[in-house]
């Protein structure tokens, strides 16, 4: 019950990191439309409008590789693992995660870290006329990215540990409204 | 122990330095200039320099150069210092400044007019040692879509055009835009843009401008661009005396060498865009606007002096060097071309 | 050698069916930290910021989009319905019908990702319905999503415009005909195939209560809207209203608005479709940003020296050259993305061929067409994961995998007719 608890909880994490993402999407749709408007009916630009539409792409994209890790719809090769028994399947999704998923992305946040610790320290900016400040704040998406990727894989790992014990998120369904 | 101070064999030793370019693999005149310098430097120690170029399709970080070298993930790296200028405002200076000096000007600013003392006082904070590391001469105002004859003409003119000279014409009312370099074509066939800046005719050339933009526009904003050369300082540090010299004078002589190769390759290339496409215009925007453009530059100047004592200082400088070399240089080479017929 | 072992372990790990994305990254790490130590990642945060910043890449998630919302709204459906209609009782019409709707998206992108996954959000459902062959759908989808390679504008044009140093447009013009011909052989192909196999692309049924007036008449009634958003889309681009990108998301609200004429609007539908979005979109870049850790590892511990030595050593002749050249581009097309191709191994070859009398645009054209066949070669082709990615779980890899190969021999057929012929084409 206590691992089954913890995937919900880290499961509803990634969700909201999908929610967030989605409103993202929605914001760059109305971005890049207003910018091409602005432009051409209003012959006006905005360096910094410009820059805000791939501030918001990075981070929806971003934010949605956990998420979507959570809705297993990251692509799979199926060639074998479609025959493969839930157990057998929950055994791959295990090892996956601790020995592939965990390392690349607790490694590549780690060194995230002191790449936008870098850019907080310098106080960087855009060199463009008019672009945004606080890079920093933006390239702290990548860390922040991979560390939820692996919380997300954590997910991964208790959902398996939970399969190969028997048990699944149905069995706990009732416990809350 | 009598092996551990035998001159001849310390002399063997290899030093190996790991050099990013803010260029992709190939790219011309610009990537000439590691390339060369690497060269020269290995022929010149006999082997024991070896310095390795990877290009930006490698690192994948064209913009990362400054950030990798200073971390030490690379000894060196070649870009321009004016794209740090996000990081480090007081880089700006060192590439070119609109209304700047020319070519052989800057050179003597650079050696013999303290500009390179400025320069190492910028990035010393760094950990980085700063070089030229290539002129592109003049470059072009770039490419329009409608001619400009009036202040009227730059309301509203939505160019191509990053960084600091962006910010000039902006100040007169133009609108600065951002195209990634793979829609630039389309952008201004399509005339989504007015116009855009690239650099001179030996590399616009391949880009193709000159068959859909008729106003080509001589140059104001980068009268001297500067590549750098980046290294550092605890990577030079290793480095033997004699291999440090080696390097200096590679790099200076690989600089000089880019600039010529540079002023060949744009008057062949403009020779060829003038025989294709002989409908092409050069133009010059008039008084009125150089006036104004002027204006802004100096106001902005003047912001940046007041905001930091050492831009202050670096622009003082650069504006006493100018002064100074400004009349030697028409009473030389402007009076010698105004006294010719054409 | 490291490159080699890296590659082949890749290849077994895929077929355990853990994620694509994790399996590149993870191979990555484990062979480069092992031959170089955890701070070769130190590169990482700096290839991730360079996708970031890739602002050409962010008509992914706004073409997908487009492309969910015409799907929910079913108007996707309507237009491949009425246009296949539009074929009376000729078998094949709805994949036709895909591969006209595919060429047109690929005349206002040229982001592999973008198209190949809008096609199949629009197009899969409605061919699977039919009872279309799962194999024939899924290699119409992934052949038609990369059309916009070569059918201009085309990131893969300009950077082999670049390198090769020709000016864009006139790379433009000359892969417009290859690229027509390209769409004529699928849809020749589809025709022939349907024809044989009446049972792989029915024909759609025709109601025989209506005049054949009226039936054409609904048909291109049901046409127009969707159609007239895909010109938009397209027209934005000619009009310098837009740059290729942000007319992806002119096709966005575009879709958006349609939905709001025909009352299919609802924040329901919008929040769903973005939410989709985001996940289709994070399991494109999830690949993406996989796959730079792999290439990363794989050129820092001296896989490019590799590629280079073998390229170096290829035999003279022009057409022997030519076809060596080909050969090998597309055998490294199945595991190097197609910029690393252009910036690494086009200019090894360029000097040779320059050398060797070869027009310039022609080897570009050639390089084009052959590295638009790699984004479908198996097991690696970018394109085969992305259908996958979105398509329903009936459809296995192996579908993918099958329903590809004709269409990569078409391929090879044009490629061999330009190779001959490049005359024909106005290449030389
Ligand atoms: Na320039
Ligand atoms: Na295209």
């Amino acid at each position: 019950m206590m691992l089954l608890k913890l995937e919900r909880a880290v499961n509803r994490v990634s969700d909201l990191f999908g929610k967030i993402a989605a409103v993202l999407f929605v914001l760059l749709l109305f971005n890049v439309f207003y910018d091409v408007l602005s432009r051409y009916v209003f012959n006006d630009v905005s360096i910094a409008m410009q820059e805000m539409e791939w501030h918001l792409f990075a981070l929806m994209f971003l934010l949605g590789v956990p998420f979507t890790l959570r809705a297993d719809a990251h692509v799979r090769v199926d060639i074998l693992y479609d025959r493969l028994s839930t157990r057998k399947r929950a055994w791959i999704d295990l090892t996956g995660t601790l020995c592939l998923l965990l390392p690349f992305c607790l490694l590549v946040g780690w060194y995230g870290v002191g790449f936008a610790h870098e850019s907080y320290l310098l106080g960087e900016t855009s060199g463009d006329p008019g672009g945004l400040a606080y890079r920093w704040l933006i390239k702290a998406a990548i860390p922040f990215a991979f560390f939820a990727t692996a919380l997300s894989g954590l997910g991964l790992a208790l959902k398996s540990v939970n399969t190969l014990r028997g048990q699944s998120m149905a069995d706990i369904q009732g416990n809350h409204p | 122990v009598a092996t551990l101070f035998n001159p001849a064999q310390a002399d063997e030793k290899v030093y190996r330095l790991k050099m990013a370019e803010t260029w992709q693999t190939n790219f011309p005149i610009f990537g000439d200039a590691p390339r060369n310098m690497a060269a020269m430097a290995e022929k010149m120690s006999n082997g024991r320099l070896k310095i390795t170029i990877d290009s930006a399709n490698k690192h994948k970080a064209p913009f990362g150069v400054f950030d990798m070298v200073r971390a030490g993930q690379y000894d060196m790296g070649h870009s321009a210092s004016y794209y740090w200028k996000g990081k480090v405002p007081n880089t700006l200076f060192f590439s070119t400044m609109p209304f700047g000096m020319t070519t052989p000007e800057q050179y003597g600013w650079f050696y013999q007019g303290g500009g390179m003392e400025l320069m190492q006082q910028v990035y010393a904070p760094f950990n980085l040692m700063s070089f030229p590391g290539g002129n592109t001469g003049n470059q072009m105002g770039g490419w329009f879509q409608k001619e400009i004859n009036s202040l009227e003409d730059i309301q509203g003119l939505k160019m191509r055009i990053p960084g600091f000279a962006g910010e000039v014409l902006a100040k007169l009312g133009a609108n600065p835009t951002n195209i990634p370099p793979g829609e630039l074509y389309t952008a201004l066939e399509r005339r989504t843009i007015d116009a855009l800046e690239w650099v001179g005719p030996g590399l616009d050339l391949r880009m193709g401008f000159h068959k859909i933009a008729p106003y080509y526009y001589t140059g104001w904003h980068e009268p001297a661009t500067e590549l750098q050369f980046l290294i550092n300082t605890r990577s030079w540090e290793k480095l033997p005396a004699d291999l440090q010299e080696i390097l200096r004078v590679a790099m200076r002589t690989a600089s000089y060498d880019m600039y010529i190769q540079n002023y060949d390759a744009s008057a062949t290339a403009w020779a060829q865009m003038k025989a294709e496409f002989p409908d092409i215009q050069i133009k010059t925007f008039p008084a009125e606007v150089m006036t104004a453009l002027k204006g802004a530059n100096d106001e902005l100047l003047e912001e940046a002096a007041a905001a930091d004592p050492l831009a202050k200082q670096i622009i003082e400088s650069q504006q006493n060097y100018q002064a100074k070399v400004r009349v030697w240089t028409n009473i030389s080479d402007r009076a010698y071309l105004n006294s010719l017929s054409d | 050698m490291i490159g080699i072992v890296m590659f082949f372990a890749a290849l077994a790990l895929l077929l355990s069916g853990f994620p694509v994305a994790f399996i590149f990254g993870g191979v990555a790490l484990l062979f480069g930290v092992f031959a170089e130590g955890p701070d070769i990642f130190a590169f990482m945060p700096f290839r991730i910021q360079s996708i970031m910043q890739s602002t050409t890449m962010m008509a992914v998630p706004l073409f997908i989009f487009m492309g969910l919302v015409l799907q929910k709204t079913r108007l996707a459906e309507q237009l491949l319905e009425a246009m296949a209609k539009l074929f009376g009782g000729v078998r094949g019409g709805l994949a036709i019908s895909t591969v006209l709707v595919g060429a047109l998206l690929a005349a206002s992108t040229g982001v592999v990702g973008a198209s190949v996954v809008a096609m199949g959000l629009i197009s899969l459902p409605v061919m699977l319905k039919y009872n279309y062959e799962k194999s024939l759908a899924c290699g119409t989808i992934c052949a038609s999503g990369t059309l916009g390679q070569i059918i201009p504008p085309s990131i893969i044009l300009i950077i082999l415009g670049d390198v090769l140093g020709i000016p864009v447009g006139d790379l433009f013009k000359a892969a417009l005909w290859p690229g027509l011909l390209l769409i004529g052989a699928y849809v020749l192909y589809i025709l022939i195939y349907a024809f044989l196999n009446p049972a792989s692309a029915p024909a759609l049924p025709i109601d025989r209560n209506i005049s054949r007036r009226t039936y054409y008449g609904q048909a291109l009634k049901a046409i127009l809207p969707p159609l007239a958003l895909i010109l938009v889309v397209l027209g934005s681009i000619f009009a310098g209203v837009a740059t290729p990108t942000e007319s992806s998301a002119l096709g966005g609200v575009g879709a958006l608005i349609l939905s709001l004429l025909y009352r299919q609007f609802s924040w329901k539908m919008l929040y769903e479709a973005a939410l989709e979005t985001v996940k289709v979109t994070a399991m494109v870049f999830a690949i993406l940003l996989g796959a730079t850790a792999f290439s990363m590892a794989f050129s820092y511990t001296g896989g490019d020296y590799i590629v280079e030595e073998v390229l170096t050593g290829l035999p003279g002749g022009q057409m022997g050259f030519l076809l060596l050249s080909m050969l090998a581009i597309l055998v490294l097309g199945f595991f190097i993305d197609f910029v690393e191709i252009s910036f690494i191994i086009v200019p090894i070859l360029a000097p040779v061929a320059d050398a060797l009398g070869i027009a310039p645009i022609w080897f570009a054209i050639l390089i084009a067409m052959n590295l638009q066949a790699s984004f479908l070669t198996p097991p690696f082709g970018f394109a085969l994961f992305y259908l996958k990615g979105v398509a329903p779980v009936s459809i296995r890899t192996t579908d993918i995998y099958r329903g590809v190969v004709p269409f990569i021999l078409l391929q090879l057929v044009v490629l061999v007719t330009i190779l001959m012929f490049p005359g024909l084409y106005g290449l030389v």
